[in-house]
């Protein structure tokens, strides 16, 4: 288990970068999907297959002039766009991306940076801190489109986040766990259903014993990282571009890569904790076939996001806020006391 | 151990002087800034004290709380206009400070009287790791021990809950529903008596006010803005 200091570091400094080149193609990934879905070819023209387009699109952003709006709050400005890029790449520290340690060069390395005990709480704190550089940004950019931008992102965060975290609350009561590993490592066992004289063998994965959970947690994910159809603080009809209105560059690109890391830690979260994380066939031999398992599921999560986005036109900012209160948060509480129920008879401490 | 240490100094370091830049600073948002700074490095000490959940919990509860203040700056003051430092009334200047000091005499005595050489509960690391760590081993004692106690701050803040509905409820509900928007140019017309414009109840008036005007041409009467986007011909 224990491994020297520079070797967790080691770790998570390839996890990062994996995940900053990751999110580099998931931009190529929306694009060319999206361009499926209209009836389009995509970005075609760098590289093979448009497959350079990512790195051109970064020195394109890097190379533009930084502006900064006379009236704005300096620093908070410069630090806004840090903040959510930031808190979005910190949160890849819980997920495993495998159960089991490996042996490379005579060292064993665990394929997770840390175990924390609360690893799923982590996530949603940090999922929370993120909103902060939204709404600075806002904030400091001193423009009335970007201050209401960031002002409905956190009603929408505080909103949104308590169902996040309540959807979740069903695994908590099954796992007995908030360590992502434990509940990864629990979804590796088998579910048999016994009706009668047939018994089905499934796997224990969340998604079947919370399939409402599941469709809720999806929901506020969607609208937790501020993306179609509930991206109002960055609606263009209503508010120019939102909260990144007067970013330009790569302080712009912070905001872009905060958004697009976001989605991808969600998916991961939703494949670690609803879809068996790294659980699929051929996964107990060879640690790398669990990965791509994992890579798959973040893959086909990542297609309903743009799917959605391809599909869906924006909410209304009240349908947006009414869905949250009056249908999902009802719908969350009553999953939280069936599982509640349902445990404490399988635990024999609730008798008819 | 070293880091441990030299980790400790940076986390309460950065808290201590973000909370003095919370006191410090004029503009309200730059205070709330600082405070978050000052709870997330109160956060990181919880976690090197091994009381994950604690940290966690603090970051969840009050990120979203010192967000909901942030908002309060942003919609109801005005930051060009902000109080001069030295300000206020005279019985402020005079009674803010005075507490200041008696909690810091609190503070100093609580910290002066630590029974050093009393018992240790039994929390020691060898217990929590035993129930399988410290999330566990709080949640029982919650659950258990201190359960009265659990169920008295959640029905306060259930009454808080109840108390922030039944204030922003309005006066009778029945009236509250009430955007108009009238014919086919949506929203208000020229045409219409004064004051038939969004956000006036539909009421009997309202609809012998438009009378007149439903013999010409299509008028559409709703009560919310949903049915407003649904265009039924008569």
């Amino acid at each position: 288990m224990d491994q020297p200091i520079w070797l967790t570091f080691l770790v998570a400094f390839i996890f990062m970068n994996v995940l900053l080149i990751g999110m580099a193609y998931m931009t190529w990934y929306e694009r060319k999907v999206l361009a499926a879905m209209q009836d389009r070819v995509g970005p075609n023209r760098t590289g093979p297959k448009g497959l350079l387009q990512p790195i051109a699109d970064g020195i394109k952003l890097l190379g533009k002039e930084d502006l900064i709006p006379a009236n704005a709050d300096k620093v908070v400005f410069y630090f806004a766009p840090l903040v959510v890029f930031v808190v979005a790449i910190t949160r890849v520290a819980v997920i495993p991306f495998g159960n089991i340690t490996i042996s490379i060069f005579g060292q064993t390395i665990n394929l997770w940076i840390t175990d924390l005990n609360v690893g799923a709480l982590f996530l949603l704190a940090f999922g929370s801190l993120g909103v902060y550089g939204i709404i600075l940004g806002g904030y400091a950019s001193a423009n009335r489109y970007s201050l209401l931008g960031g002002l409905r992102s956190a009603a929408q965060v505080v909103s949104y986040e308590i169902i996040l975290g309540l959807s979740l609350v069903g695994i908590f009561l099954l796992s007995s766990s908030l360590s992502i590993r434990t509940i990864m490592e629990q979804q590796t066992r088998d579910l048999i259903f016994a009706l009668g004289p047939l018994t089905l063998t499934l796997p224990n994965w969340f998604i079947l014993s919370q399939p409402l959970a599941f469709v809720i947690f999806f929901l506020a994910a969607v609208a937790e990282t501020n993306r179609a159809p509930f991206d109002l603080p960055e609606a263009e009809t209503e508010l120019v571009s939102g909260f990144h209105t007067e970013y330009s560059a790569f302080r712009f690109s912070f905001y872009f890569l905060g958004e697009y890391i976001n989605m991808i830690i969600v998916s991961l979260f939703a494949a670690v904790l609803f879809l068996g994380g790294t659980d699929g066939p051929g996964a107990d031999r060879f640690w790398g076939i669990g990965i791509l398992w994992l890579l798959f599921k973040v893959i086909v999560f990542l297609f309903f996001y743009i799917w959605l986005r391809g599909t869906l036109p924006r909410f209304r900012y009240d349908q947006l806020m009414g869905i949250a209160w009056k249908v999902l948060l009802p719908l969350v509480l009553v999953n939280v006391l069936i599982t509640a129920l349902i445990r404490l008879i399988g635990n024999g401490q609730l008798r008819f | 151990m070293a880091w441990n240490l030299l980790f400790f100094y940076l986390l309460g370091g950065i808290s201590l002087l973000a909370a003095i830049g919370m006191v410090v600073a004029k503009n309200p948002v730059h205070s709330a800034i600082f405070l978050v700074l000052t709870l997330f490095n109160t956060a990181g000490i919880f976690v090197m004290l091994g009381a994950e959940f604690l940290a966690a919990a603090q970051v969840i509860v009050y990120a979203g709380a010192v967000l909901v203040l942030m908002l309060f700056f942003l919609m109801l003051i005005d930051p060009q206009n902000l109080p001069e430092r030295g300000g206020g009334h005279p019985v402020q200047r005079i009674i803010g400070p005075l507490l200041g000091v008696i909690l810091l005499l609190e503070v100093a005595a609580a910290i002066a009287n630590r029974a050093v050489s009393g018992t240790t509960g039994n929390a020691t690391p060898e217990n929590i790791a035993f129930v399988g760590g410290s999330t566990q081993a709080f949640g029982n004692l919650i659950f258990t021990q201190y359960l009265f106690t659990f169920e008295v701050v959640s029905l306060v803040l259930l009454i808080g809950v109840v108390g922030a509905i039944v204030l922003a409820l309005p006066e009778r509900l029945g009236e509250r529903l009430s955007t108009i928007s009238l014919g086919h140019p949506r929203g208000t017309d020229a045409a219409l008596p004064e004051g038939t414009g969004a956000a006036v109840p539909v009421t009997r008036a309202d609809r012998q006010a438009t009378a007149a005007l439903e013999a010409t041409r299509e008028v559409i009467l709703v009560r919310d803005p949903d049915a407003y986007t649904e265009v039924k011909s008569r």
